[in-house]
This record gives C-alpha cells, sequence and structure tokens, in this order.
C-alpha cells in the first residue's frame, strides 16, 4: 500500500482534487452542524454532485462530507445544546455548560483538535489494517463468506436501539426486500408481482434515502415544531494552549483508541463509542470531578472517540464489504454507483485507487482543523434557520439523488414509500440500521449460502467440518448474539 | 390504553404482511430443482423467520402498554401527499413545475408563511438546482413538455 502512495498522490493532488477535499469538508460541516441533518442523510444529499466526477474525486467528496459532518455535529451541540448528529450527544454534556460560562470558542477548539487527532489516527488504522483484513478473506470461499456475512449480520443486534425483537424484525425485513428480484442462480423473477420494474430489484440507494431522509422529515413535521434556537456568545474558535494539554493526552490517546477499537466492530457506530469513551474518561479523568460542568476532558472523549470511529468504521465496509451502520451501508451504495464494489477483490482489483482513497482520508481528516475554525463561525448563524426550509431542502436533494443513480420514475416512488414506511415503523420504535444492513448483506449471503448447500451436496453440517475459519466466525456470530441475554442475565443477577 | 394502538396495528401489520408473502411462496411456479436450487429455498427462511419474530413482537405490544405520542396527522399527511404528488409529476412536468408547489407546500405547513421568503425559496432553490445539473455540470433533470429551460 505504502508503494502506491506516489501515484495516489497524483489522484488526489490535482485541482478538481484539491477542490472536491475543501468543499467537502466545509460542507460535511455545515450539514453536519445542522441538527436533524446528519452524517446519512448529508451524504445522501450530496450523491447526486458526485455523478458527474471521475471515481477518486467523487469518492473523496462522500468522504468528507462524511468525515465533516461527523465533526460537525459538535458545533450545535456545543452552541445551542442540540447534537447535529447523534454521534456528538455526548459532547453536550460539557460543550454546553463551556458555552454558557462564556467559553464556546475555547469549547469549539478542544472538540476540532479532539476531532482532528482522532481523525488522523483512524486513517492511519484504516491504512494499514484494511489490506490485511482484505488479504485475509482472499482465501474465502461460499462457505467462509456466508459465515463472515453472517457474523455481519449479527451487528443488528448492536444497531437496535431500544428494542432487539423490533431490530431483528427490521432486519428480517430488510433481508427479505434483498430477495426481491431476479433469483441469482436460476434469473427467474421474485415477488414482482407483474411489475417489471421490480424484475432487478429495489433500488438501494431508494430504500436507504427514504427511510432515513423522507421518514425524518416527517418525524419532524409530526412532532411539535421547534421554536427558534437561542445562540450564546460565539465569536470564532480559540484553540487551546499547548500548557493546557497536560494531564489531557492521556485521555486523548485512551478515547482515540476506544473509538478506533468500536469502529472496526460491525455496528457498534461512533455515537456507542462516544459515550463509552466519555464514561471512561469520567471514570479515569483526574478532572473527572467537573465531568458535565464543562469540563474539556469531557469534550476530547466524546469528539476524538466519534471522530475515530470514520476510520476504523470503513475498514470491514471496504475490505469485506459488510457495512456496520446505515452511514457505511449509505457509502456501500454509493461507491457500487461509481463502479467501486467494495468487499474482497476490492484492494487487489483497484490498488491505486484504493490507496489514493485511504490517502486522501488522511488529508481530509488534516483540514479538519483549519476548516473547523473558519466554517464554524459561518455555520453558526445557519443553526438559526427554521426548520422548515431544511425539510424542504431535504425533500428536493434526495428525490434529485435518487433521480441520478438511475433516472427511474419507479425509484422515486420507491423512495416515497420507504420513506412513509420508515416514517411508520420508527413511530414504532424500530431502528431502520438494521432494515439497511439487512437489505446490503441478504444478496450475499443468499448466494454464498446457496453455492455451500450445492458444493456440500444439501448438508448444512458439512458447512463446520473441514472449514475452521467458517466454524470461528459462526462461533463469534452466536457469541455477538447471545451477548444481550447475557447482559439482561447479569442485570437481572445484580437486580 | 385502546385495544387498536397505533404500535399494535402496525405490529399486526407486519405479521399479516409477511403472512400472506409466506403463503406467496407456496402457490408460485417455478421450475423447481429442489433444495437450494429453488429460487424460494431462502425467502421461505427469511419469510418464516419474520412471521416468528413479528408474532413475538405482535405478542410484546400485547402485553406491554407502550403508548406512541399523538403526532401532527394533518400536517404529516399534507407532507407526506405532496412529496408523492412531487415525485410522481416531477418525471411528466419537470422537476422545476413539480418542485415549486411542493417546495411551499412543504414551507406554509410548516408555518413559514411570509410571502417574500416562501416566494424566495419555493422558487429561487428550484430554479437554482435546475440551472446547475441542466446548465452548469449537464446533468439533466426532468424537463417540462412545455420548455428544454426548464
Amino acid at each position: 500500500m505504502i508503494d502506491l502512495l506516489p501515484q495516489a498522490a497524483a489522484l488526489i493532488f490535482t485541482v478538481e482534487g484539491i477542490a472536491v477535499l475543501v468543499l467537502g469538508t466545509m460542507l460535511g460541516v455545515v450539514l453536519g452542524a445542522l441538527p436533524g441533518i446528519g452524517s446519512t442523510v448529508a451524504v445522501a444529499m450530496i450523491l447526486p454532485f458526485t455523478l458527474t466526477m471521475s471515481q477518486a474525486p467523487a469518492i473523496l467528496l462522500l468522504l468528507a462530507v462524511y468525515a465533516g459532518s461527523v465533526y460537525g455535529g459538535s458545533i450545535s451541540a456545543i452552541l445551542i445544546n442540540t447534537p447535529g448528529t447523534p454521534q456528538s450527544a455526548a459532547t453536550c454534556l460539557d460543550g454546553y455548560p463551556m458555552a454558557q460560562r462564556g467559553e464556546a470558542g475555547l469549547a469549539l477548539g478542544w472538540s476540532t483538535i479532539a476531532s482532528t487527532v482522532g481523525g488522523l489516527v483512524s486513517a492511519v488504522v484504516l491504512l494499514f489494517a484494511a489490506p490485511q483484513l482484505a488479504a485475509l478473506a482472499l482465501n474465502f470461499g461460499p462457505i467462509e463468506t456466508f459465515a463472515l456475512i453472517l457474523l455481519g449480520l449479527t451487528c443488528i443486534v448492536s444497531v437496535s436501539e431500544g428494542s432487539l425483537l423490533k431490530g431483528l424484525v427490521a432486519g428480517s425485513i430488510g433481508l427479505f426486500l434483498g430477495c426481491v428480484g431476479g433469483d441469482p442462480i436460476t434469473g427467474e423473477a421474485r415477488f414482482t408481482f407483474g411489475h417489471f420494474q421490480l424484475i432487478s430489484g429495489f433500488n438501494l440507494l431508494a430504500v436507504v434515502i427514504g427511510v432515513f431522509a423522507l421518514s425524518e422529515v416527517l418525524i419532524r413535521a409530526a412532532a411539535k415544531l421547534e421554536q427558534d434556537q437561542t445562540l450564546v456568545t460565539f465569536k470564532g474558535i480559540v484553540l487551546p494552549p499547548l500548557s493546557a494539554w497536560r494531564g489531557r493526552w492521556k485521555v486523548l490517546a485512551k478515547s482515540v483508541a476506544i473509538g478506533n477499537g468500536i469502529g472496526i466492530l460491525p455496528g457498534t457506530g461512533a455515537a456507542t463509542a462516544a459515550f463509552i469513551s466519555y464514561a471512561e474518561a469520567a471514570r479515569s479523568s483526574p478532572n473527572r470531578a467537573n465531568f458535565g460542568r464543562g469540563e474539556p476532558d469531557g469534550l476530547i472523549a466524546s469528539e476524538s472517540a466519534n471522530n475515530a470511529v470514520t476510520g476504523g468504521a470503513l475498514v470491514p465496509t471496504l475490505a469485506l464489504g459488510i457495512p456496520g451502520d446505515a452511514i457505511t451501508a449509505v457509502m456501500l451504495a454509493t461507491l457500487t454507483l461509481h463502479g467501486v464494489t467494495p468487499g474482497i477483490r476490492l484492494m487487489t482489483d483497484n490498488p491505486v485507487l484504493i490507496a489514493a482513497i485511504f490517502s486522501g482520508f488522511f488529508v481530509i481528516n488534516l483540514m479538519l482543523l483549519p476548516v473547523g475554525i473558519i466554517v464554524s463561525k459561518a455555520a453558526a448563524p445557519l443553526l438559526r434557520l427554521r426548520e422548515g426550509y431544511m425539510l424542504a431542502m431535504i425533500v428536493l436533494l434526495c428525490s434529485v439523488g435518487v433521480y441520478f443513480v438511475r433516472g427511474n420514475p419507479f425509484d422515486l416512488m420507491v423512495m416515497g414509500g420507504a420513506g412513509i414506511a420508515g416514517f411508520l415503523l420508527r413511530r414504532q420504535g424500530m431502528p431502520m440500521a438494521p432494515l439497511v444492513i439487512g437489505m446490503v448483506l441478504g444478496p450475499t449471503l443468499e448466494i454464498s449460502l446457496r453455492q455451500g448447500l450445492i458444493i456440500t451436496d444439501g448438508s448444512f453440517a458439512a458447512f463446520f467440518t473441514g472449514h475452521p475459519l467458517a466454524v470461528v466466525l459462526v462461533a463469534l456470530a452466536a457469541g455477538m448474539l447471545s451477548l444481550p441475554l447475557i447482559k439482561l442475565l447479569r442485570d437481572r443477577g445484580k437486580a | 390504553m385502546h385495544a387498536l394502538s397505533e404500535r399494535r396495528i402496525t405490529s399486526l401489520v407486519l405479521l399479516l404482511i409477511a403472512v400472506v408473502l409466506l403463503y406467496n411462496t407456496y402457490g408460485q411456479q417455478y421450475a423447481d430443482l429442489g433444495g437450494a436450487f429453488s429460487p424460494m429455498f431462502f425467502p421461505r427462511i427469511i419469510l418464516w423467520l419474520w412471521v416468528v419474530l413479528a408474532a413475538l413482537d405482535l405478542a410484546s405490544e400485547l402485553i406491554t402498554r407502550k403508548e406512541t405520542d399523538r403526532p401532527q396527522i394533518l400536517r404529516v399527511a399534507i407532507i407526506a401527499l405532496g412529496t408523492l404528488v412531487f415525485l410522481w409529476s416531477m418525471t411528466r412536468l419537470g422537476f422545476f413545475l413539480s418542485a415549486v408547489p411542493m417546495t411551499a407546500l412543504i414551507l406554509i405547513t410548516l408555518n413559514i408563511r411570509k410571502p417574500l421568503p416562501l416566494l424566495a425559496v419555493s422558487v429561487g432553490v428550484p430554479m437554482a438546482l435546475v440551472a446547475l445539473f441542466n446548465h452548469v455540470l449537464a446533468l439533466p433533470l426532468p424537463t417540462s413538455p412545455f420548455t428544454w429551460w426548464f
């Protein structure tokens, strides 16, 4: 990978490449700062703008928006006590109290540096870990692939906020949606009910944008409209002096490690990483007594961990084609649109492009610091934007994005239907990430299972003889599935 | 709490959809070569899983007493219907002509009623998007049957 960096640099450091890195990061920060948009919707909104671009700049733009939006969430968390993205929820705990006592600029300074460091380390982890994982996965046959996808599906357990049962129902709906269309072996149409548009199945992006973005518009319309936000005084970012970092490096290092570790695990996500890291800092920091009252250690813990997740989450997504959460599922679908199929062969088929993506991701995180300083001041007044304008923009940009994917009017109606269905399901507490993960992984799960059964003459038991890697992966999957049960039993034991 | 709450109805509908789809897999004619070759092999496994999980979910909804908050039904219905009409008409009337009334409808429904901002956003944003995609990026959005400009 390292030897490809000069060729990768030639792809990144063009006028177009630099422009997309700078503008993408800026846009990401602004969109991330606007409450309600979030990283998934931000990437979906930017998608149509990438369709005229060549592969490397298009993918880098999406990555820049992703990384920028995760950082951008901290701006509204600190200034209006409303996290722009769920990943920044823990940032409110200490960020807003700092802002209330007139230190909004300093709070954003801490969060900007922590986010930059977290993102940079995660880019290095991505650079080294993804190729190793992909090299290992090259030896996989259908049976190992089946076991791997099964393991990937267990992340449904961890992304099922609220109710595991509802998460599993959503996951099975997603798996079913992946079955609609032509059978991968015989080619016969399944569940098309006479609609020829369904022969190629549901368009993944139309469903994803519907269940996340459009349903969000309806959810917000269903709620009581927010009153105008009151901003605290903010005159720009103030970077903390080097002396103020004394005693805080440990918190930073630990939080970055937590973020990276959690990021690589499919399904755990940046919000979880931020809270786990915050809880660990609240337990071990020398300044723990001030947590919740505007303690910079709390900000460092939350912001470095959530940005450290970004690179980690891309490791299984790019190397194995297994998205860990909704945002990486959207990234996966958009990469496919640009002719890049994430998965086992990605590194061997597109080595220079991948090197460009990885090194570009490093540059994006490096830019978070200057971009954060410039854009946060400009983005602050946008937080006063009335919700209605934002919701109308989401509908317009998402419909443009879905239209450009295939130019198919049917996809637009699928997006509309998915939006309404997503609204109804979310209202009863059903998480949407399992549905998307099921839909993404379903086709590979089906083909690998059926191929495996054909190879073993229909014997499922033969999957576990002579395939030690498959046994290990299935055991891991069983372990992941039983975790909530163990947790429940442990909690009952404590009670 | 009513016996027929929104949560219970949604759970029941999900179960019924799964049952109907599962039933459908047994009624169709396929070139069934048996076992894993069958096009219905995998969908049946998934649909059985869906039926079982949805039944458990419905049972849990019947046991527990959770209630969803009362939504602004009229507002949601207007926006959902407006969006569907916009998505349907986008490829027939063109992006601009269908986006302007839809944007205005969303803004009015969400209490943005001052004429100047309302007009500026509902006309300006679709116009900017058409100008950008059709005339700058050369990635045309659907145009109206009346003129290729929008």
